[in-house]
């Protein structure tokens, strides 16, 4: 086979693949750009995969939910939020997983255990707990409480210790020869080295923090803090439901989250293997 | 570094005291309660006044044909998802972990489910499903089979939930696949070219040996994440047709939330917890995994 | 490591800060009260909402003021409800709260709201269905705002182009029984070769409760005993087989379907739909090249009784709140007529009181008055149980589990099991 050939197999095969994956994202984009009506007329046929054929309607949507709702507000928390998760979560969890991948002390594998019988726990389950708890350290209705409960995962911090654990001992080693404590090693050292590590959590952290929806409406009161998925949940169900708006807001919605991914799949390809950290 | 030093100690709690504090006080002491709660009568509405009835929402429990019949769901569900999701996982993040000409669509769109709206998911698919006018029927038909009812059949909607989680979750679980194979140091693949050796002799000698320990986390994870289901039913069925979709934490959920009662949902909870716990400790003896040390 | 131990002390530092700056100290004002409610601020109703407080705050007399907090809720009720909840382990209730129709029993049960029936001045001009919900052992606890409907909405054109003479049509006055209504579905269901009804029967949710049991009462059955203790004797007795056949015929005939397509009406698919008012308000909005119209529900057969859905958000008075007079004072203002006819425009939901329906009488579409004229004769209130939310779900699995007509060819034992299944709930 020449190779043309070969390539053409292989981008028809990747994009079959992509549209069975994509074509929900497409068809909310669409949906979004389109009068609420044309949405159930088209389903079932192509054009529900394509906004209106008037363009001036593309739009229209969007203004009327910028009418309805103060939309930035609640992109601006969620934003500032999911950035405080995610940075926490980052630091948190890797320290964790730090002490998991190169440390020998005392409870080691049984709280290793512990934690990880801890991801059985059903969340769902224990919010009123959660509450209770967050009631008790006082912190109901401040930014603190919708952040706190995100930042340590047991998954991020396993996913950590498989990553530090790949570093091999020599170079830590040798930087603590040149006088450098723990601390300079963790933040100097080991995670500049776990760039696609990072990359991963952040990013299934944002996602996490930015779709939160039950736990920030318990604890806050102030509607000025919600964030964007309160404003999401009430728009798809305070009747009338105009799909179109549903639509739009989940659009806007969804923008940031490719945007970390993209920015986050670049650090990905820069693991061991890559170039940068100076180990082949 | 490796020798085992009591003075290491200090610093390696130390370096876990931000996660151990925050885990114990939203999920250890939840959890805690949770287990004490199991023992009482806790009604959500009157929280003040909880009496301690010792086993008798245990034996509850086990009288419960929907809790029961929901037990069996899950087990269907997780051998059902697991070999495919995970399949579909690493098939994903091995196609895409290359430099190729618009390979950022490619990586976009396999997650794009991932960050996608349950309400975009569900509409689409409920549509895509319809027994008489959904797409997936309307094709099937043009080769000649038969139109399937699909979630609205007691007997294949459980499958069709497997389908549609995998379809969603994969995405998730390719990205630590790709954190995963960007551990692997390329030296070890150069090392085997020169040694002549093919794409599929590099993969079972070299990728998947060194991505043990990712697939590991992966299955385990995974594995209780699904045992875990709840969302996709929630949205798609509401547990039906005649609970053949419904799931143990779906149904601790509507006890607790839905029907107020806590202790009774809290003790399914506890024996959820020790179910999953037990399949996990067999499930890691079995693939010998590796000792968290 | 110095560092270290720095950023741990930091991060708990953060969180002794966090802890004292944190929770707004409660008003200390006694003439002040608080109210939660389930919407957002951005919306019609809330909006609404906020300026009848605002008014509130300026007119009352006796210097009272409130002061809301918006909480909106997700589907039927989550979030909010689960805020409620969280709120009274910790007993930080605001004075006032809005509650679902079906909650009042469980609220009152469990000593969560405070009787008011006395501090309410309106009570006469309230619809019978209104003070049905809101009241548990004969005791006034809440007080709906507003009403909702459901009737049969039908596209006019499709009917006639199937030969359907829409002057024949039922109206309030003179409802169609169910085989009445079985024959126009055949008539549609041959003109059109698919369902022609499209009655809600894909969720199994609260609708399934809320939109069928009208069917059980107009048959003059019900889920439960007077006394709300047992299920067994009414929820398998014959009128509730009657109902539950009815039902199943529908689907078995073909003139529903258990898995409608989204939007059939809307866009022109199926001819008909069991919906409710909020619908009139989409209709316009986003479809509005349909022509259609609003019968009642069908009745029995046995009894020609018109019995239809009703129920609504209400408020309460929180039975720890320590502002009692306040309290009450706002509750009552909310429900006098002026209130509740600005809550029943802003937010096109039908009146919840008779001096409201006179009030908006000609200010509303001829599709919204049936539904109005249908609420004032007929509304009937969902059981006023605390064990509920069980009852609910037991007879929407019991709604769903009869439209597998091949499944369950035998009703009688199906009811059998069910009831027996609320029985338990109802311990």
């Amino acid at each position: 086979m020449s190779k043309p050939v070969k390539r053409i197999i292989e981008y028809s095969f990747l994009t079959l693949l992509a549209s069975i994956f994509i074509f929900p994202m497409i068809w909310m984009i669409a949906s979004s750009m389109k009068p609420e009506g044309d949405i159930y007329v088209d389903m079932g046929t192509i054009q529900s995969f394509f906004p209106s054929i008037n363009p001036s309607e593309w739009f229209q949507t969007y203004q009327a939910l910028f009418e309805r709702f103060d939309v930035l507000k609640y992109v601006f928390n969620s934003v500032m939020y999911a950035v405080i998760v995610t940075a926490g979560s980052i630091v948190v969890n890797a320290m964790a997983g730090y002490a998991f991948a190169k440390f020998n002390f005392t409870g080691k594998k049984f709280l290793f255990g512990l934690l990880l019988s801890l991801l059985i726990v059903p969340m769902e389950t224990l919010i009123i707990t959660q509450f209770t708890v967050a009631h008790e350290l006082g912190i109901l209705n401040t930014r603190m409480a919708v952040v706190l409960p995100m930042l340590a995962n047991m998954l991020f911090i396993y996913l950590f210790r498989n990553f530090f654990k790949a570093v091999p001992d020599e170079i830590i080693e040798s930087v603590q020869l040149d006088g450098a404590n723990y601390w300079t090693i963790f933040w100097k050292i080991i995670l500049p080295m776990s760039k696609p590590a990072i990359a991963t959590v952040g990013t299934l952290s944002f996602i996490a923090s930015w779709n939160d929806y039950l736990w920030p409406l318990m604890v806050l009161t102030d509607t000025e803090k919600f964030p964007l998925q309160v404003a999401i949940t009430n728009i798809n169900s305070t009747p009338p439901v105009y799909t179109n708006q549903v639509m739009a807001i989940l659009t806007l919605s969804t923008i940031p989250l490719i945007i970390v991914y993209i920015v986050a799949q670049k650090y990905l390809l820069q693991g061991l293997g890559g170039s940068g950290t100076g180990i082949k | 570094m490796k020798k085992l030093n009591s003075s290491m100690n200090l610093p390696a709690y130390l370096f876990l005291s931000p996660a151990l504090v925050l885990m114990g006080l939203f999920l250890i002491i939840p959890a805690l309660m949770a287990i004490y709660y199991a023992f009482t009568d806790y009604y959500l509405l009157t929280p003040d006044n909880k009496q301690f009835v010792g086993l008798d929402n245990f034996i509850e429990i086990f009288k419960d044909p929907i809790f029961l019949q929901s037990l069996k769901n899950i087990v269907l569900f997780v051998v059902c998802v697991i070999p495919i999701q995970i399949g579909a996982a690493l098939g994903l993040a091995l196609l895409i972990n290359k430099n190729r000409r618009g390979n950022i669509f490619f990586k976009i769109a396999y997650f794009a489910p991932v960050v996608l709206s349950l309400v975009v998911i569900s509409v689409l698919w409920l549509y895509l499903l319809n027994p008489s006018e959904g797409l997936i029927n309307v094709l099937l038909e043009k080769v000649g089979i038969e139109a399937q009812p699909f979630l609205s059949s007691p007997k294949q909607a459980l499958y069709t939930i497997v389908f549609v989680s995998a379809w969603q979750g994969a995405g998730y679980q390719m990205l630590i696949f790709l954190a995963g194979l960007q551990n692997i140091p390329s030296s070890v693949y150069e090392a085997s070219k020169i040694d002549g050796a093919n794409k599929w002799q590099n993969f079972i000698h070299i990728t998947l040996p060194l991505l043990r320990p990712t697939t590991l986390l992966i299955m385990i994870t995974t594995f209780i994440a699904a045992f875990k289901l709840i969302i996709q039913p929630m949205v798609m069925t509401q547990g039906g047709p005649m609970n053949s979709t419904m799931t143990p934490v779906y149904y601790i959920y509507q006890s607790g939330f839905s029907d107020r009662l806590i202790g009774y949902s809290s003790a399914m909870t506890v024996v959820f917890g020790i179910v999953i716990g037990l399949v996990t400790i067999v499930q890691n003896k079995l693939s010998k995994g590796d000792d968290g040390s | 490591m110095k560092k270290l131990i720095l950023l741990v002390f930091g991060l708990c530092m953060a969180v002794v800060v966090a802890a004292c700056s944190g929770e707004e100290a409660s008003s200390g004002n006694k003439n002040e009260v608080s109210m939660w409610v389930h919407t957002s601020n951005e919306t019609a109703e809330g909006k609404e909402m906020q300026s009848l407080i605002d008014q509130f705050n300026e007119e009352n007399e006796e210097g009272y003021t409130a002061k809301i907090e918006f909480i909106p809720r997700s589907g039927s009720g989550g979030g909010y409800e689960d805020k409620i909840n969280a709120a009274l382990t910790t007993d930080t209730l605001p004075d006032v709260l809005t509650l679902d129709g079906p909650n009042t029993a469980a609220y009152a049960e469990a000593g969560m709201i405070a009787p008011i029936g006395d501090y309410i001045s309106n009570k006469d001009d309230l619809l019978p269905s209104i003070i049905q919900q809101g009241t548990y052992n004969d005791e006034l606890y809440a007080v709906g705002y507003s009403e909702s409907g459901v009737g049969i909405f039908y596209n006019k054109q499709m009917l006639e182009d199937a030969g359907v003479d829409l002057a024949t049509l039922p109206t309030v006055e003179e409802p169609w029984d169910w085989n009445e209504f079985m024959d126009l579905n055949e008539t549609l269901v041959k003109e059109y070769d698919q369902p022609a009804i499209d009655m809600g029967l894909k969720d199994q949710s609260e609708w399934l409760m809320y939109a069928f049991t009208p069917f059980l009462w107009s048959q003059g059955g019900s889920i439960v005993s007077e006394d709300g203790t047992k299920a067994t004797g009414f929820f398998n007795d014959e009128n509730s087989v009657k109902t539950m056949s009815f039902i199943q015929e529908m689907v078995e005939k073909g003139y529903t379907t258990k898995t409608p397509v989204e939007k059939g009406f809307q866009t022109g698919k199926y001819p008909m739909m069991m919906t409710g008012s909020w619908t009139i308000a989409e209709m316009k909005s986003s479809y509005p090249d349909v022509n259609y119209g609003v019968m009642p529900y069908p009745t029995s057969p046995d009894t020609n009784e018109l019995v239809s859905p009703s129920g609504s958000w209400q408020y309460a008075m929180s039975a720890t709140t320590d502002k009692e007079e306040a309290a009450a004072a706002l509750i009552d203002f909310l429900t006098q007529t002026e209130a509740l006819t600005k809550i029943s425009l802003a937010n096109s939901v039908l009146p919840a009181a008779t001096s409201v329906i006179e009030e908006i009488r000609g200010e509303v579409s001829p599709q919204m008055q049936v539904l109005i004229d249908q609420n004032a004769k007929s509304a009937h209130a969902r059981p006023v149980l605390p064990g509920y939310p069980k009852v609910s779900r037991t007879f929407q699995e019991t709604i769903s589990d009869v439209t597998y007509f091949e499944e369950n060819q035998d009703i009688q034992k199906l009811l059998n099991t069910k009831s027996s299944q609320i029985d338990k709930a109802l311990q």
